[in-house]
């Protein structure tokens, strides 16, 4: 088991710069957050066979021989193998045991743990903390559990950072939500685009593309003007958020005889007085579906004209 | 050469008017100036109520053009010096005043 192609894997190819989180990590852990304890250890009066069980038991290649916590040696299967080999496997570990073992800081960095492996080929090290008292073991395969549980928890804690980020932005796009609302009266046609206006100075105020912006003020002032002129009166909403105006006109009545018709361009039913003043021209509605993303109208006598004009604020790309 | 404003005998009603347009369009029909005019263009009608502040304002035009020497009120005029809107009067009719923008080139 080797430790270092979990490490590049994490390294993007082609960004020589870029730092793996695995490879901050190597540097951020040290031996005690991988190494296994407390150590499974014999002592220096037990057996080599009684040293084998112990490995057997437990799938170790080697076992540290101790006393009162101070590590003695180490014996190894090899150890144990050469004990058969030549008969001495009922002889006691400290006459076999290979004395003074390299071993391993409890603080020292991941990083320098593989790099000790790699040095020396061993497929453990007895781990000592600053009063040279046994504390651990530990194996290359300890290290890349190591990193795998931690890098699990980094990912898990992207995710969750990621989720937070999302929802604090939905929240900012609902607190920029901007509500006007404006009762519109029949026959007051100094009041017609005063909606509009008001909608027209959040939206520059905005930044938002004057194209856009001058078709969300003529389907405001088409609402408008059409409650005004055919209506018994009525409410226009416009609900601007950061990517689009909905803009909402209900009147109370009379209604529209013939959608159909009335969404062709030059058919009016204005009166006289409108049609002096420049309305009339038979284009409200149509403009308004024209100059909108959606548009939705609907009509009867019980309930009055209800429109629903959607206009989209970010420009497709 | 003269001005645009010159050919067609126009008095400034509002203190900013504008040296240059991009064309023209002619309609006293709100609802189909709002449908085609273009922003930066001159607009000529002959009406003079506040909504003609309003339509010009919604689509940017460059100036207002009014004709056959009608002249809003006061009020209107503010308003559009508010809104930014270049208001123009003429005494010439909107025929004549489109026959002479198209004779100056303007198209």
């Amino acid at each position: 088991m080797n430790a270092a192609p979990a490490i590049n894997s994490a390294a993007r190819a082609g960004d020589a710069r870029r730092v793996g989180v695995a490879q901050v990590l190597v540097y951020e852990l040290r031996v005690r957050d991988a190494m296994t304890r407390p150590p499974i250890t014999a002592a220096p009066t037990d057996s080599l066979r009684a040293i084998q069980h112990l490995m057997k038991q437990h799938k170790f290649s080697g076992v540290p021989i101790t006393e009162n916590g101070n590590l003695l040696g180490v014996v190894s299967i090899e150890d144990i193998i050469n004990a058969l080999d030549r008969g001495y496997i009922d002889a006691s570990a400290a006459g076999h045991m290979a004395r003074n073992p390299v071993t391993l800081r409890e603080h020292f960095s991941l990083v320098r743990a593989v790099a000790e492996f790699d040095r020396h080929g061993f497929g453990r090290f007895p781990v000592l903390d600053t009063s040279e008292r046994l504390v651990g073991v530990i194996t290359r395969g300890d290290i890349t559990n190591c990193l795998m549980q931690h890098l699990e928890r980094r990912a898990e804690e992207a995710l969750a950072h990621e989720a937070a980020l999302r929802a604090a932005q939905v929240a900012d796009e609902k607190a920029q939500r901007v509500v006007i609302r404006a009762r519109v009266r029949t026959g007051d046609y100094d009041s017609a685009g005063k909606l509009s206006q008001r909608m027209r100075t959040v939206l520059r105020e905005r930044a938002i593309d004057p194209e856009i912006r001058r078709r969300a003020a003529v389907v405001a002032y088409e609402a408008e003007t059409n409650i005004i002129i055919h209506s018994l009166g009525g409410e226009i909403v416009a609900t601007i958020d950061p990517d689009k105006v909905v803009i909402e006109a209900a009147d109370t009545g009379p209604g529209i005889d013939n959608i159909e018709q009335a969404m062709e361009e030059g058919w009016s039913t204005a009166g006289r007085l409108p049609r002096e003043l420049g309305f009339g021209a038979g284009m409200g509605l149509p403009n308004m579906k024209r100059c909108s993303d959606k548009f939705v109208i609907s009509s009867d006598s019980e309930t009055g004209t209800h429109v629903r004009a959607e206009i989209y604020l970010r420009k497709a790309a | 050469m003269k001005t645009f404003r010159e050919v067609v005998q126009a008095e400034p009603l509002t203190d900013q008017v504008p040296e240059t347009i991009t064309g023209c369009y002619i309609s006293d029909l709100l609802s189909d100036v709002l449908a085609r005019i273009e922003p930066g263009m001159l607009w000529v009608t002959v009406q003079v109520h506040r909504n003609v502040v309003s339509v010009a304002a919604m689509k940017d035009v460059a100036a207002v053009l009014i004709t056959c020497g009608r002249k809003p009120d006061a009020a209107i005029i503010a308003e559009a010096e508010e809104a930014g809107i270049a208001l123009m009067a003429t005494p010439l009719s909107t025929f004549e005043a489109a026959g002479k923008l198209w004779e100056a080139g303007l198209r």
